[in-house]
């Protein structure tokens, strides 16, 4: 040890006040995100990540809306538990390695101090919660999605931590023990997904919840937010809800007598009333949403009308015999609708009554009872002279699935539309029916099964030439299985 | 007088840690001596503002503690090193002090110098990079000392300071309290009289939350005069005859 003398004196009144005092603090935050038990949980939010978020998004088609809520609904799931759990490890830091005495001794007040280490956990949460982020929007861009990104979820997913973490810190601080940091991580990620199950209906105040990100029934849609703007009605009032819970948990910490002065627990105190406030009012508000007719949540106070309007686009088509047009955003889902129905729109191409065009229409989302939400084409299934056809496109991952709903509901419509008799059809539509759409759903052995068989096992060619010269005796009912070809 | 304390007390609970404590001092080193359980770590930490006395009166460097604005002001004038120091295993030897630096409110363009400084002082100049959980015990009892004194305080506070301290270590440590002595008041908590010969220019025992003796460390000696208390150095006599003499 030395004894040569080294001033450092220590400032007066007057020079200190002017100091600036956001150097000290950024210097503290320093320190603290350096060292930081936050930064070692990273490798690990990334792995549960691109299991539990990525891949999973990476199934559908680069659509914006999918992606961009999964960013809310699942990756939320991630981090909070990490985050609430690494904030609490922390805020119990100073009791476990016995740093009390020291620190009490300090002058900065306690409640500073501990808003430095929140920070630090804070801000490598949002790091890494951007990092996970950008990479899933990256990555969607690079893949040519439609439109621009969405942020509304993103900016959820961001407000969130430092909620998690005040979360987790106030834990951690109030009940200090080893066990508090798993404890609270599991009782949180728990309390999330069991929250979701009290979700019942669109006014149900449990919406507030970070993890939902529209109809909490409907779950990632393809639909939603494509014709119409994503909605940003239940977002701010997460928002809301996440900033006052952040300052109400970080407020009671500045409440105790130990705190800090008079002044700070008094501006502790004036956060907490305000978080709380705000977070009741965010609450409130979500129990006012309703299930607007595009599917997303529209909270009447926060509404914005101008976000009922359509968005403009210009729709990609195929060069099927009877064009396929589908909105720009599903235009990954071209290949299968092609796929799927291309064979019979050749056969039903030029027929009276086939349509000239197929368009993919927006959804109609209704609030139905028993939570359920359906889903339904927003107007007629056909309109305009000449007839276009318009496309529901279902809500499916898996190709088969998706060309099997195709058949049922698409084709089934645009084939009636040609041959006639929708429910009433006559026993020869009801075989020209199921010879085109080349399903089984006659009963096995009748005259109207043996007739379909018949005609299924025709040449697409003379089946189209055959309805070329037969489809308005067949439309109006006049032919009977006999007559059949 | 940087220490004003007036017929001081605290209790826990029914144990009277300190009991009716007078005691004035100015810059120098003080050493305050006693057996275990004698108060003096609850003195210390009265001093140290980390606790608060049950009654009497305490001013440090001109102030009032028990007041939040001037507790504040001692504070940062402060530098303590408690009995069972507690440290952060990932930090640096130098983030560690820079901590306290920052928390001890010292104007921010002064922080690197003043770190750089308390940590040779110290002599852990090479370690300075070092994780805190690779030092021995000697080491981090010397980090603390750092992280006390990288503020230049005018109080600084000691328990036990050279526990853990190798010979060579200790002797520079005196060395180091003279020094700091000149301007500070320092106040050094002990159970080893030959810290006390060696770096204090008053010494004071406690027994049983009270102090039974003040004065210098000559006058420690001489009380074992005339007397056959036990002892290997005529303080440690001393100390010894003052200890049966209060317990008579």
């Amino acid at each position: 040890m030395s004894t040569g003398s080294v001033v450092v004196p220590v400032p007066d009144e007057t020079t200190r006040r002017t100091l600036p005092a956001l150097t000290a603090t950024s210097g503290l935050l320093r320190l603290e995100m350096r060292r930081s038990v936050m930064l070692w949980m990273l490798p690990l939010v990334a792995t549960l990540f691109w299991f539990i978020t990525y891949r999973p998004s990476m199934a559908y088609p680069p659509l914006w809306n999918v992606r961009a809520m999964s960013m809310q609904t699942t990756a939320l799931s991630v981090f909070a538990p990490t985050v609430v759990g690494a904030a609490a490890w922390l805020g119990w830091r100073e009791r476990r390695h016995g740093m009390t005495d020291l620190l009490i001794g300090t002058a900065r007040p306690r409640w500073s101090r501990q808003l430095a280490t929140w920070a630090a956990t804070t801000c490598w949460a949002i790091v890494a919660y951007l990092g996970c982020g950008g990479v899933l929007y990256g990555v969607t861009a690079w893949q040519g999605a439609w439109g621009g990104p969405l942020w509304w979820p993103a900016v959820v997913g961001v407000v969130s931590m430092p909620a998690f973490a005040a979360l987790g810190f106030a834990a951690g601080v109030l009940r200090p023990s080893r066990f508090t940091a798993p404890l609270v991580a599991i009782g949180v990620f728990l309390a999330l997904q069991i929250s979701l199950q009290f979700i019942h209906g669109d006014d149900s105040y449990w919406q507030i919840s970070p993890l939902v990100a529209g109809p909490w029934e409907i779950g990632p849609d393809t639909g939603v937010a494509t014709f119409y703007r994503y909605l940003p009605d239940l977002p701010i009032a997460q928002v809301l809800f996440l900033a006052g819970l952040t300052a109400a948990l970080l407020g009671t910490l500045g409440l105790p007598g130990d705190a800090g002065g008079r002044r700070l627990r008094r501006c502790a105190a004036v956060v907490t009333a305000a978080g709380l406030l705000t977070t009741t009012t965010a609450v409130a508000l979500a129990g006012t949403g309703r299930l607007d007719a595009h599917g997303m949540i529209a909270i009447p106070l926060l509404h914005d009308e101008g976000d009922d309007r359509p968005l403009r686009y210009t729709p990609v088509c195929n060069h099927t015999p009877i064009p396929v047009c589908l909105h720009p955003a599903s235009a990954g889902y071209l290949p299968s609708v092609t796929a799927a129905l291309e064979p019979v729109l050749t056969e039903l191409a030029g027929l009276p009554g086939a349509p000239v065009r197929i368009s993919q229409a927006a959804a109609r989302y209704e609030q139905g009872p028993d939570n359920r939400v359906s889903i339904s084409r927003a107007g007629p299934p056909t309109s305009g002279t000449p007839q276009v056809f318009h496309l529901l496109l279902p809500h499916q991952t898996a190709t088969a699935e998706f060309v099997a709903e195709l058949r049922v509901d698409a084709l089934q419509s645009i084939v009636n539309s040609v041959v006639g008799g929708g429910r009433n059809a006559s026993p020869a539509q009801q075989a020209v029916t199921e010879a085109i759409l080349g399903t089984s759903t006659l009963a096995p052995g009748s005259p109207a099964a043996a007739a379909a068989q018949r005609l299924a096992a025709l040449p697409a060619a003379a089946r189209h030439a055959w309805l070329v010269e037969h489809v308005a005796a067949l439309r109006a009912g006049q032919l009977t299985l006999e007559q059949l070809p | 007088m940087n220490v004003e304390i007036e017929d001081l007390t605290r209790r826990f609970g029914r144990t009277e840690a300190v009991a009716g404590v007078t005691m004035r001092t100015g810059p120098g080193v003080f050493g305050l001596l006693g057996p275990n359980g004698a108060g003096k770590t609850s003195l210390l930490r009265m001093m140290a503002t980390v606790i608060s006395p049950t009654s009497g009166r305490i001013r440090l460097l001109g102030r009032d503690p028990g007041q939040y604005g001037q507790r504040r002001e001692i504070r940062r004038r402060l530098g303590y090193v408690p009995q069972h120091l507690g440290y952060y295993p990932r930090f640096t030897v130098v983030e560690f002090v820079e901590y306290f630096a920052l928390l001890k409110e010292m104007p921010p363009t002064r922080v690197h110098h003043a770190v750089a400084a308390a940590v040779e002082r110290v002599g852990l100049g090479d370690k300075a990079t070092a994780k805190l959980r690779t030092l021995s015990g000697g080491m981090l009892r010397r980090v603390g000392i750092a992280q006390a004194i990288v503020n230049d305080p005018e109080l600084l506070l000691l328990d036990e300071p050279t526990a853990g301290l190798d010979p060579e270590q200790r002797v520079a440590f005196r060395a180091l309290l003279r020094d700091l002595g000149q301007r500070a008041t320092v106040m050094v908590s002990t159970h080893l009289v030959e810290d006390v010969g060696a770096a204090c220019t008053e010494v004071a025992l406690m027994d049983r939350g009270k102090i039974v003796f003040q004065g210098t460390p000559e006058e420690l000696a001489a009380r074992a005069e005339g007397t056959t208390a036990a002892g290997d150095a005529p303080l440690e006599r001393g100390y010894s005859a003052v200890l049966a003499q209060a317990r008579t």
